[in-house]
This record gives C-alpha cells, structure tokens and sequence, in this order.
C-alpha cells in the first residue's frame, strides 16, 4: 500500500507505519482496560482505544484522498466529550454511594 | 545556500528577534512600568533607588529570584511539583509564534513575511497552548499539597476554562469576518478597506461587543486583576504558588508577564489592525521597520491598559466572575457572532 | 527503507512518544500521573495528525481532547481524592497473565490484518479529496452540507450530556 494519489505528492511517512503505530496504541489502551482496578483509569484507557481508533481513521483518509475520515475523527471527539461528561458524573455518583471506584469492590449485582 | 537553509536562518533570526525582544527589553521594563505606575496611581513614588528613577529594579528582582531558598514542601509530589511552572511557562513562550508583527519584506532577494510560523490553523494554535497551560495551574495547586494552593489551582483553572468560551466565540466573529484562521490573512483584511466610508476597517468598530468581551476575557485568562481572585492575598494566600519560592516563583511571574504580553498583541491583532496603519500602504523595508513599530506600539498600548486597569479597579468575588463568564459574556458573544454574520451576508465587512 | 527526511525523523520521535507515554499511563501507580502521561501521548498523536494532513483535526486533539476532557478527568481525580492502587492481597495473577496475554494477541492480530488488508480506490461518488493547502474551508463546507444532520444531533447531544451530568451529580440532601 503506497500513499499515492493523482496530483498529490506520495506520503514521505509510509502509511503502513502509522497503522501500526495506531494498532500497537489500541493494543496497549485494550492492556490497560482490561488490567486496571481503578474505574477512571479504566475509562482512561478506552479513551486512548478511541484515539488510536482516530489516527487508523484519518491515516486512511489521507490514503484514500478522502475527508470524510477526518469529519468522522471530528464527530468521535465531540461524543468522546459527551461520554466522558457522563461517565465522569456516573464515577462521581458511584463513589459517593460506595466510597470506593474500585471495580472488583463493586459488585452489588453479583450473586 | 539552499532553500532549507535559507528557511531555517529566517526562522531562527525571527524567533531570535522576538524573543531578544519580549525577553531582554520588554519583560524587565513591564516589571519596571508596573510598580512605577502602581505608584503613580497610589500617590507614592514606587522603586527608585536601584539605578535611574528605579530602572534597574528589574535586574534586582531577577538576582533576587535567583538567589533564595527553593522550598518544596515535605509531602508535595517532587516531580509535578518541578514540572507545574514548566508547563504553564511553555505555552506563554511560543505563542508569539503565530503573531504577525510587520508586514513582509524584502530581504537578500527574498520576501520573508514578518511572522515566525504562518499556520494555516492561526488562532486555534493559540487557544490549544491557553488549554495546555490550564494544566500548569491545576498541577501547582495539587503538587503542593495545601489546601489554600488547590482551592487557588481549581478556581484559577476553571475561571480560565469558563473564559476561554466567551473569548474563542469572540474570537470566531473575527475569523467570519476576515475568512481565514490565518492571523496574517486577519491583518491583511484589516488593512484592506475602510467600514462605513471613514474609519479604517479595524474590527472593533463593526464588532464593538466582541472587542469588549475579548479584551475583559483576557484579563481573566491572563488571570489579571479584576480577575486575581485565585491570587489575592487576603483570600487564599498565594492561591496556585503559595508553596513555590525563588526561581520557580519567577517563572510563575515571568509566565504571566508573557501571557501578559502575548494577550495584547492578540487583542492588537485581532481587533486593531496589527501592524497596519489606516491610510498607510507599507511595503518594502522601510514600511516594514515602520509596520514593526506600530505594532510595537499598539501592544504597548495594551499592556499599559493591563496595568492601569490592575491597580484601578476591585477585585470581583469568585461566582460574580464565574456569573459573568458563562451568563453574560457567553450569550453576548453568540449574539456577537450573530450579528457579525448579518453584516457579512449583507456585505458591509 | 525510505529516504530519511525530515517527516520521517519528526515520525519517529512523535509515534515513539505516543507509544512510550502510553506505556507509562498503563503502569503507572497514580492516577494523576496516569491522566499526565495520557496528555503527552496526545501531545504524539497531534503530530501524527498534522503528518497525515489534518491539522485541525490535530488542533482539535489539543484543545478539545487533551485541554479539556483530560482536564475534566484530573478534576474528578482531586475532587475524588484517588490515591495510588493499593497493593491488594489478591493481586490476581492468572487474571493479569491472561488479560495481558489476550492484548497482545489481539494487538499483533490486528496489527496484521491491517497491514494486509487492501485500501479501495478513492472511487465512491461521495468522496470529497483533501485539498491539501487549505483543508479548513472544505471541512467547514462539508460539515454545514452533508453532514448538517449530523452537526445538529451532535450539538443536541453535547446539551444533554452537560444536563445529565449535572443532574448525576448532584448532591442529594435528604
């Protein structure tokens, strides 16, 4: 795969590299959901998920010639500040019922 | 020599200039203006002992900064501790480096436009680093580990977030206006006609209200007075710095200096014409020296206003200011971009 | 290999800056020192974006993403006063082992079915190009035709979660 598009210089970065950059930062925030305790550093690694997810988007884009991918990184990172509004307000309310955002110390739905 | 080459000497002799420049002549003298002017408005003569009507006082402030005691507290976290007046010094350094301060001109065969880095994304590289530097405050009030410091850091954080909103829509009605997020392209629009026949097409004419609110969200941006309340000594100490003493101290200074400083040539920029005079066409290296001088000018214009307004007026109460910035000056602010889009339309800027 | 440029070298030191700081945010013991790391990786990925051709989109990343809701975060922290994680007596090892174990897969999977998979030609009737001098003025153009829609759920959108994360957490006198 080149960065190749009629009238436009080639990319000097082979995209194949921002792929994988991308790819490795999902990896590592998919490690850190998955390894955490603590509910917010839980959120905080899905937040780095999105943002990988963002830069395969618009390395994308800029292969394909086409906008779209960078209208679609706009929208995610105006959700992402809805979700993480709510979400932060949820961990707040959570805490003041429990004292604790410990994911493992939460488990009032267990049977 | 190569174009590489011939571009990286251009930017290093600019940002070598500006930096000479605000660093070496402006920031000691402000210090010097400050404390005379505060004394000028108090009835009482101010420093004069250290040199010539007290001109050294600068100097004397900067030996002294470096020779104290550097405190940290027992349990403050080391680290962010260090790195907090890093953090909000950067950001106040380098956003001079999107502000235009000449016209171009023409030099061993090139025209070397008078702007260290003409972004195409111009005004959102200044607010991006404003943002950057909010983590400075809330990083000094944490890291110090006193409650006094992070009430300071929370209330200075969030006065700057809250302001940040009514200045950036303030700030949108400009680039409407002038069709580009390019600070050189604002310039140049202003310079380019005249509003209503008369007066030069400057944007605080047609837009009076943005201009206002700009130049008050500044100064709580730059969390000046009437806007210190996070610093004011009868309330909360020290606020953000109450627990950092001699160098780090001095940059906490030197960083709202600079914000200072970069704020008024903002607000010179973006409402005022820049370098640009109303009748004047100037070109070529003697226009250029002159465009510099004007802007020189009409930024020290605005830090004099900076500094006559702090030992002017009252301080306001923290939720007056918050009351302030998001139902007063955020409406105002849309109905500023509002209006500013009917003019557009109708085509009269 | 290609040419060693100067793209090439700011690359480097921007994904090598994203990847090491996200690292750090992952091991880190503090939450504060979490949030911090995650605001440099961001810093990285904003230099990405501007080597990709979307410097909006990177100034957005500053001063929405790392300005503000990273912001949002450190709030919540000292407003919640999280310590360290405390080192638990049930450190959960097997759980760690396969969580770890199951990243890494998925990640080389991932990573390799990207690099495999074949870029469609730019063809698509609705795909506009990137004007590459001056995107801004087409995305804006873009955002107010074809994705009004979307635009106006968005901005309702952000409404409700500012309403309905006041209301979450509110204090409750009873």
């Amino acid at each position: 795969m080149t960065g190749a598009l009629p009238g436009v210089a080639p990319m000097a970065v082979p995209p194949g590299a921002f792929l994988v950059v991308g790819t490795l930062l999902f990896a590592i925030g998919l490690a850190g959901a998955l390894l955490k305790r603590n509910a917010l550093l839980i959120f905080l690694s899905i937040e780095l998920m999105m943002n990988a997810v963002n830069l395969l988007f618009l390395t994308y884009a800029r292969m394909r010639g086409d906008l779209a991918g960078q209208m679609i990184v706009f929208f995610v990172i105006a959700v992402a500040a809805a979700e993480a509004a709510v979400g932060l307000a949820i961990f707040v309310a959570l805490f003041r019922a429990h004292r604790t955002v410990d994911v493992d110390k939460i488990a009032l739905l267990k049977w | 020599m190569s174009p590489t080459l011939a571009v990286a000497l251009e930017g290093a002799a600019k940002i070598a200039f500006v930096w000479g420049v605000v660093l070496g002549a402006v920031l000691p003298n402000l210090i010097w203006v400050e404390r005379r002017m505060a004394g000028l408005i108090q009835d009482r003569p101010g420093p004069n002992r250290v040199g010539p009507f007290g001109l050294f006082q600068a100097i004397a402030d900067i030996l002294k900064m470096f020779m104290k005691e550097d405190v940290v507290p027992m349990y403050a976290d080391r680290l962010l501790h260090t790195l907090a007046p890093l953090i909000l010094l950067v950001p106040a350094m380098t956003t001079f480096a999107v502000i235009p301060f000449g016209s171009t001109i023409r030099l061993f065969g090139r025209d070397i436009p008078l702007v260290i880095a003409d972004v195409n994304i111009g005004i959102l590289y200044v607010f991006a680093l404003t943002s950057v530097g909010i983590y400075g405050l809330v990083l000094a009030g944490w890291a110090s580990n006193n409650k006094y410091a992070l009430l300071g850091g929370l209330r200075s954080s969030a006065q700057v977030i809250s302001y940040e909103l009514a200045m950036g829509i303030a700030a949108i009605s400009v680039f409407l206006a002038a069709g580009s997020l390019r600070l050189t392209k604002v310039v140049e629009y202003q310079a380019s006609g005249t509003f209503l026949g008369f007066l030069p097409l400057w944007n605080c004419f047609p837009q009076a209200l943005g201009c206002v609110i700009f130049v008050v969200s500044a100064f709580a941006e730059t969390n000046r007075l009437p806007f210190d309340l996070p610093e004011a000594e009868a309330e909360l100490v020290a606020g953000y710095h109450t627990e950092y003493s001699a160098f780090r101290f001095g940059m906490f200074f030197m960083a709202e200096y600079l914000n200072l400083i970069a704020a008024s040539a903002m607000m010179a920029t973006l409402y005022f014409g820049g370098w640009s005079l109303p009748l004047l066409h100037l070109t070529g290296l003697l226009g250029g020296l002159v465009s510099v001088a004007v802007f020189a000018a009409k930024t020290g214009f605005f830090i004099f206003l900076f500094v006559w307004v702090r030992w002017t007026l009252p301080r306001f109460r923290f939720d007056q200011l918050m009351n302030l910035g998001w139902k007063v000056f955020l409406p105002l602010s849309l109905l500023n971009l509002i209006w500013t889009g009917v003019l557009v339309l109708a085509k009269v800027i | 290999m290609p040419a060693l440029n100067g793209q090439l070298v700011v690359f480097g030191f921007a994904s090598f800056l994203a990847l090491a700081f996200a690292l750090l945010m992952v091991v880190q013991k503090t939450p504060v020192r979490s949030v911090l790391s995650l605001v440099v990786t961001f810093f990285g990925l904003s230099v990405l974006a501007i080597l990709l051709a979307a410097p909006f989109i990177a100034a957005l990343q500053i001063f929405v993403y790392a300005g503000a809701i990273l912001v949002l975060f450190l709030f919540v922290i000292m407003l919640l006063n999280l310590k360290e994680e405390a080192a638990d007596k049930d450190d959960r090892p097997v759980q760690r082992t396969l969580g770890l174990l199951v990243a890494l897969a998925l990640g080389g999977l991932l990573a390799g079915a990207t690099l495999r998979a074949p870029v469609p030609p730019r063809g698509a009737p609705t795909g506009t190009p990137i004007p590459l001098p001056d995107e801004i003025p087409a995305l804006g153009r873009l955002l107010f035709s074809d994705y009004l829609l979307a635009f106006e759920v968005l901005s309702l959108l952000l409404l409700v979660a500012a309403v309905g994360a006041l209301l979450l957490s509110k204090r409750r006198f009873e």
